[in-house]
């Protein structure tokens, strides 16, 4: 009985996250997108990325200049006559044929291609990607095949990259410089994925080369000029952070499948757990400690889920503890540009909905203890940020969170590892950033706009960082150490996702692993063309 | 033996080509008066005949790149240098690391290696893009870490940046035309329009396929502009030429058997020397016998140099008959094919592939061998070898990164070409600089087919034997080097001050000289004897075993000229005088 409410909630909480996010300003643009497979019933609601909708006009104008450039921009390229008609498609071989506009979208370097390369290769990479998904068929299938090694094939940067990066730790100069050379003639962060790719992990090499082989050596390089041109979050304009971040969930599940799967198991927690206690207990507040880089893009769906808990069960109220970036080492995605503050619009949301909303934030964990009241219902959110730490920093944070107390643990991370040496953590980074671009590519059609290059852009700074990367089990070794046991998610909660990822690109998939000595399903891991990118899991003090 | 410079008669003509000798010195002088250019070549007007070097050195480029220590541009810190400073690489948005102060402590130097001598003005860092980008293609072709995918990407972009047909646009600059030829050469590998299977078959010499496509006139009308701007041909003939003309002096009846005759233009030249003595003494009977392939249309074509040849030395009263021979279908060379005739000194002529010809032909190293051993079984009293000159092999890859490692035969046979016809380029273009239109022609049309074919049988590997040259395989075969003589040498000289200051003649050994462009060897002229022939014993069936089959102590073979008149008339020859 009672499961079968929890599991009615977690679905229609669910439901909130998969129907009508941010349809307001995207139908022309989304609405194929959203194909009548994903389960509305649910829906309705004005759930999802409305909130900022509801924010005053001015934004609203903002978030409209920013959508119409995006709706724009593919509209005017096709009737451009792109100066680069010419380029190759009839150069290579027909086997080879869709990547054979790549290159020719690349940026160029010669002044009198700047201005209208970038229309010329919209048109073009558009095309590619056209070719390349009509290939890619049918859900699901044809992500699977792609891991395959013709897939590596394809992947020509990192053929070049992880040479170099070997060559770097190596200190072989004049490989390096070879290497550099080269690169620095393929490197494009507006080409396709692999061309950004190459300019992404170039940066990252030509920074990483003064410490590995010292600076006077390093001072005889030739460094090709590979300055990102677009910064990062830390140095973005708010207005476009802010719609960057929306169009992303929208887009791509790389952080939405996480954070949807985490609010379903938090809207799960702030009921369930009370309901197994005892009934008269439902109406306990619920706290919700953010340790992630959602930005607060995640929780309008969560706030809105609670309001629709059958039985009017919504918790009587919420508060969300943000920890901010000083939290933890520097991670990718944590950081957001001065003027960035998202919690005058939750709150606004929050009212509306006519849920009692408090946003606290903290420096670091260790002022969350104070803010912890008996009673409530505690959870905390670990999502994309521990991976970047140091160990002994992740021991120490989880050693944290365990003496909260808490009654639920979500773990999010990047499921990927090296093998321990610098060239080899390069290689993994540069694999999972390749899933990234190559995802984010699919994402955005082949279409080159400001969001995805700023998203693209933080998500190179994640080449740089030398913290070694950690797979699932490594993690799952982690959290025992610390003290927690692995919950799992209800099968509910498993399907409702599977619906939602089925709105994206046919790449991506889910796959539930069993924890051990759990019944039913256990961390819910995301694959890109059958690669991990990571996985979400569920924990609760043992 | 005298110069002779009259023009020539008869359906082919030959320009500037004749024997020089040591007598005509004082006309040589000037190095520009000599030959009437303008008159022998139709097309051409060379204009001035400025031997300044101007332009970008394309060889020292690649030097400087394929040289490790120089490729990151470290100077030689001893002397107290400063790092010297590099060119900036990128034009827009240079983003370089500034120079060290302490060069010496950063890697290995090694002294006198050339760093970017001298930046011309054309930018050289895109020369060096391109020939990065050239070294990455040809790796990413070859070795454990191939990538299909990568190499199309590269050439991809490395065509933008050649971005006009080879030779076709004048303002493109000498690297980038030569970059445009070896990316066509690694695009033609990568589409698989090379035959890359199957070393034994060979590919159809480029520039006879080139010539299937082109007017055979161009083609004809390039060479001899070729012919004119550079030394690479003659210097081959003239040597080759003036060692068979001492080692037959006297002999009444001559007869050479010419491994791969192409156009025949050099036995025209051997034809006016002879008719010219200047003792009076008449000219011996001289017999060409041709080698040509089995099948194909290369018989054709040796037919057509035959008739070229007749028709010249009716008209300058040269005795002479022609016929050909032709190899087994496995390229080999068998002296049963050969008709012998009493009385004739037999000479062996073996003009092996080179960079500015037309005779592109590279036959398997086997089927040279058993032409050279053929002709000693024979009995031939000359042989001469020209042949090109690859850069000594390198062992000090100690510090290359082992992947580079293991895709390095192909890229090191890549890069040798590059550099060779780097060297020719900048040959051409410090010669003529103002010629562009001309040396355009002269690239698409010989030199470019020439690099297709060159970096098509880099690929497929079948120059590994024949690479430090066919001396080392002679000497041990019991062939004897016959020192040329000073006439010869000097002539060589003298030949090469009528070209651009750059060219130089090097000695290798007593039998042999080398043509280089500045510090670049390209080709040699070498003379042989063969080792005598053993007592006659058997019957010459292991007349065509290359190596063992010459070897003295084998003992397996001899003859009596006598004996071969009859027993060799296999193939008629046929005069077509």
């Amino acid at each position: 009985m009672k499961e079968m409410n929890y599991h009615e909630q977690e679905r229609q909480g669910l439901a909130a996250a998969t129907s009508s996010n941010g349809l307001d300003w995207f139908e022309e643009s989304i609405s194929s997108f959203l194909a009548a497979d994903v389960d509305l019933g649910g829906g309705g609601g004005a759930g999802g990325y409305a909130w900022w909708a509801a924010s005053p006009a001015a934004q609203q104008d903002d978030i409209g200049s920013v959508v119409a450039q995006t709706l724009s921009l593919p509209a005017a390229a096709p009737a451009a006559t792109s100066p680069l008609a010419y380029a190759s498609p009839s150069i290579a071989s027909p086997a080879a044929s869709s990547p054979s506009d790549v290159p020719s979208s690349k940026k160029r370097k010669s002044p009198a291609h700047k201005a209208s390369g970038h229309i010329g290769s919209n048109s073009q990479r558009r095309r590619a990607e056209q070719e390349r998904s009509g290939v890619g068929g049918g859900k699901k299938g044809g992500g699977k095949g792609g891991g395959a090694g013709s897939d590596r094939d394809m992947r020509w940067a990192e053929q070049l990259l992880n040479p170099c990066a070997v060559a770097v730790e190596a200190g072989n100069l004049s490989r390096v410089q070879h290497l550099f050379y080269v690169l620095g003639e393929l490197e494009s962060f507006s080409g396709d994925a692999n061309h950004r790719l190459a300019a992404h992990g170039l940066r990252a090499l030509a920074r990483r080369l003064p410490a590995a082989v010292g600076p006077a050596a390093a001072a005889v390089l030739r460094v090709p000029a590979c300055e990102c041109p677009t910064p990062a979050f830390v140095g973005a304009e708010p207005r476009l952070f802010r719609a960057s971040l929306i169009r992303f969930h929208e887009v791509s599940p790389w952080f939405a499948l996480p954070n949807a799967l985490a609010n379903a198991a938090i809207a799960q927690a702030s009921t369930c757990g009370a309901a197994a206690a005892a009934a008269a207990a439902a109406h306990r507040p619920l706290h919700v400690v953010d340790l992630g880089v959602s930005h607060g893009v995640q929780w309008p769906t969560l706030l809105e889920s609670l309001t629709r808990q059958p039985g009017g069960r919504a918790p009587p109220s919420v508060r969300l503890t943000v920890a901010g970036p000083g939290a933890t080492s520097p991670a990718p995605f944590s950081a957001s540009p001065p003027g960035y503050d998202f919690s005058p619009h939750l709150l606004r949301y929050a009212k509306s909905i006519n849920l009692d909303l408090d946003i606290g934030r903290v420096a670091t964990l260790d002022a969350v203890q104070g803010l912890c009241t008996p009673g409530e219902a505690l959870v905390v959110c670990l999502q994309f940020r521990l991976g970047h730490t140091a160990a002994e920093e992740r021991s120490d944070i989880l050693h944290k969170v365990r003496g909260l107390n808490p009654e639920l643990v979500v773990l999010s991370e990047l499921d990927s590892g090296g093998d321990g040496s610098a060239a080899g953590e390069f290689a993994a980074r540069l694999e999972l950033l390749w899933r990234f671009l190559e995802s984010t590519s699919a994402a955005f059609k082949g279409k080159d706009t400001d969001e995805r290059r700023l998203l693209e852009t933080e998500a190179g700074t994640n080449l740089a960082t030398d913290v070694a990367r950690e797979g699932r089990e490594r993690w799952r070794e982690r959290m025992a150490a610390a003290g927690f046991e692995e919950v799992s998610f209800g099968a509910e909660a498993v399907e409702s996702a599977k619906s939602l990822l089925r709105k994206y690109d046919s790449g991506w998939e889910m796959t539930t692993v069993a924890a051990a000595g759990a019944t039913g399903s256990g961390a819910v891991a995301l694959r890109w063309k059958g690669q991990p990118v990571s996985f979400c899991s569920l924990w609760r003090p043992a | 033996m005298e110069v002779t410079m009259e023009d020539v008669a008869g359906d082919f003509e030959i320009s500037g080509c004749g024997s020089t000798t040591a007598s005509s010195t004082s006309s040589l002088d000037d190095g520009t008066g000599m030959y009437a250019w303008g008159e022998l070549s139709p097309v051409a007007d060379w204009g001035n005949f400025c031997s300044d070097d101007g332009g970008q050195d394309l060889h020292g480029l690649i030097e400087s790149m394929l040289c490790d220590d120089t490729l990151v541009g470290v100077a030689t810190g001893d002397d107290g240098h400063e790092g010297l400073h590099h060119p900036a690489m990128f034009h827009d948005d240079v983003h370089c690391y500034s120079n060290g102060s302490n060069p010496s402590s950063t890697t290995t130097t090694n002294p006198g290696t050339p760093v970017f001598d001298d930046p011309p003005q054309e930018c050289p860092e895109k020369g060096l893009r391109l020939l990065h980008l050239l070294m990455a293609a040809a790796e990413a072709l070859s070795g454990p870490h191939k990538s299909r995918e990568l190499a199309r990407v590269i050439l991809v972009r490395l065509k933008e940046m050649v971005s006009h047909t080879a030779g076709a646009n004048a303002a493109a600059s000498n690297m980038e035309r030569l970059a445009a030829h070896f990316t066509d050469a690694l695009q033609g590998l990568l589409d698989g329009s090379h035959p890359v299977s199957g070393a034994g078959r060979q590919a159809a010499a480029p520039a006879a396929a080139a010539a299937a496509h082109h007017h055979t006139g161009d083609v004809l009308t390039a060479f001899q502009m070729l012919q004119d701007m550079s030394p690479y041909m003659k210097f081959g003939h003239f040597t080759a030429n003036q060692a068979i003309l001492e080692a037959v002096a006297g002999d009444r009846r001559v007869h050479i058997v010419d491994y791969d005759i192409a156009e025949g233009i050099q036995w025209a030249s051997l034809m006016q020397a002879m008719t010219s003595r200047p003792d009076g003494v008449p000219a011996p009977h001289l017999r060409i016998t041709a080698v040509s392939r089995s099948g194909g249309g290369g018989a054709r074509a040796v037919q057509e140099a035959g008739r070229r040849l007749s028709a010249f030395a009716a008209s300058i009263g040269q005795p002479f008959s022609f016929g050909q021979c032709r190899l087994d279908s496995d390229e080999r060379f068998r002296p049963a094919t050969v008709r012998m005739v009493k009385g004739e000194t037999l000479v062996a002529n073996c003009v092996l592939h080179q960079a500015a010809a037309t005779t592109t032909i590279r036959r398997p190293t086997g089927s040279v061998a058993s032409f050279l051993s053929g002709m000693a079984a024979l009995g031939a009293k000359l042989v001469t070898v020209v042949e090109e000159e690859g850069e000594a092999e390198k062992d000090d890859d100690g510090d290359s990164a082992g992947d580079a490692e293991a895709a390095g035969s192909f890229v090191r046979r890549f890069m040798e070409e590059l550099h060779r016809y780097s060297a020719v380029w900048d040959s051409l273009e410090a010669g003529f600089p103002t010629q562009s239109r001309v040396r355009g022609l002269v690239e698409r049309l010989i030199l470019g087919p020439n690099i297709a074919g060159a970096v098509s049988r880099a690929y497929r590997g079948v120059d590994g034997e024949g690479r430090c040259g066919w001396g080392e395989w002679m000497r041990g075969s019991g062939f004897a080097a016959v020192p040329l003589s000073c006439f010869n040498h000097s002539q060589a000289r003298l030949l090469l001050g009528l070209f651009n200051d750059g060219y130089t003649v090097e000695e290798t050994g007593s039998n042999k000289i080398v043509l280089g462009w500045k510090s670049r060897r390209l080709m040699s002229a070498s003379v042989w004897a063969p080792p005598p022939l053993p007592v006659p014993s058997s019957p010459p069936e292991g007349v065509c075993q290359p190596v063992v089959g010459i070897a003295p102590a084998n003992g397996g073979f001899g003859r009596t000229e006598c004996d071969y008149i009859d027993s060799f008339l296999v193939e008629p020859a046929y005069a077509l005088v």
